[in-house]
């Protein structure tokens, strides 16, 4: 029996999970596209901001000896503070830009779960949750 | 477009405008972050990327990463450059043998790969028509896409070339599933790795912002390019951009760089 990729629908397969798995696919979607929108609107403030402050784009800093969390915390924390600037935006572009498959991640997870109920993929999305989240927060 | 991250073509042309190789691949892993999910964003809307295929094989792709990419902490650069050239000609050398005739579907699905569910269906724009698949030997494909995130993580590449030629030699998947699939996850096996060089203070955000911007501008034509293009249009983009980025970093590790 051959198995090749076809114009016909697999046997057995009802509209319903064809459904949620469309609203899936749009949901999953929409995580990647607003995350890295967002990402690169922070960024463009925090170069565009730089430019016009100090008349280069250059910036002199380095991301060293911290993980994403601490990362966030530091940035969320000087801003609050007050201390807005320009590095503030391009910091927080890069932590949004790095959370964004993160969140997919998450949000894949929760729609295994919730709406698909479906174990198998739960379980396999968390094991990737798990890692993630060791490696981006825990370190 | 090809599946690819970006890396291929990044981490080369950082070296040549004389940055450091290994806050080359930090840079470009993080861009690798900005490409595949901007353009996974269409493809998995488009309905042409498997979530299933993705989400299972991803759970091998992030430990590699992880993986290699202290390997590349603890590496003197010649041997990345070295490393970096062979794992492109290989994926050149074993996309062109498919395209010549050794095709990896036509078999019956495997009973793991059918528990898995690994099945679906995309609309194909270019023959307007709704294309069925199923794919196979899953118990073969875990084990490679852990290698596969070996490279991703070592070389900051996103190993888009190697993951969609498991998807496509091993798996079975059709061409614009591997690729797009692979898109997916290049992100989440690109960030199990930029983790590790963020902690090593790796990423300049100097470097890093403007790179950014300019792939993600490149993947947001790519995108909208691919559903248009034939499999065998994007194949051969493919084929031409790895052969000369493979000679050029042979080339220049064994001369020193």
């Amino acid at each position: 029996m051959t198995m090749p990729p076809s114009t016909r629908p697999a046997s057995g397969s009802s509209l319903a999970p064809a459904r949620r798995a469309l609203a899936m696919d749009a949901f999953v979607g929409r995580i990647l596209l607003y995350g890295v929108a967002c990402s690169l609107l922070l960024i463009c403030v925090g170069l565009i901001w730089q430019r016009l402050s100090t008349g280069q784009l250059w910036f002199q800093h380095a991301l060293g000896g911290m993980n994403l969390f601490r990362l966030l915390a530091t940035e969320t924390g000087q801003a609050l503070r007050g201390g807005v600037r320009p590095r503030t935006f391009l910091d927080l572009g890069i932590a949004v830009l790095m959370l964004t498959p993160f969140l997919r991640v998450l949000a894949s997870v929760v729609y295994f779960f919730m709406v698909l109920r479906n174990w198998k993929y739960t379980l396999f999305t968390a094991f990737v949750l798990l890692v993630l989240t060791y490696s981006l927060f825990l370190r | 477009m090809g599946g690819m991250g970006g890396g291929v073509i990044l981490i080369p042309a950082l070296t040549l405008l004389g940055v450091d190789i290994k806050h080359a691949i930090a840079i470009s892993i993080l861009s690798v972050i900005a490409t595949s999910s901007g353009s996974a964003s269409a493809y998995v809307r488009d309905h042409l990327t498997n979530l299933k295929v993705g989400m299972f094989l991803e759970m091998f792709t992030i430990v590699g990463a992880l993986a290699g990419a202290r390997l590349t902490l603890v590496s003197s650069p010649r041997p990345l450059y070295v490393t970096f050239g062979v794992v492109l000609l290989g994926s050149w050398a074993a996309l062109f043998a498919r395209q010549t005739g050794a095709q990896g579907r036509g078999r019956a699905q495997d009973a793991f790969s059918r528990w898995l569910e690994l099945e679906g269906s995309y609309p194909d724009q270019a023959s307007h028509e709704t294309v069925y698949y199923k794919a196979r030997r899953a118990y073969l494909g875990a084990p490679l896409m852990f290698g596969a995130g070996i490279i991703a993580g070592l070389l900051g590449i996103g190993a888009g070339a190697v993951k969609v030629l498991i998807h496509d030699l091993v798996m079975g998947l059709p061409p614009k599933v591997s690729t797009t699939t692979s898109n997916l996850i290049i992100g989440v096996t690109a960030l199990a790795g930029s983790s590790v060089y963020l902690f090593a203070g790796l990423i300049r955000p100097a470097l890093a912002a403007p790179v950014i911007l300019g792939v993600v501008l490149g993947a947001f034509l790519g995108t909208r390019l691919l559903v248009r293009l034939s499999n065998r249009a994007v194949r051969l983009v493919f084929l031409v951009i790895l052969f000369c980025l493979a000679a050029e970093m042979i080339v220049r590790g064994l001369r020193g760089v």
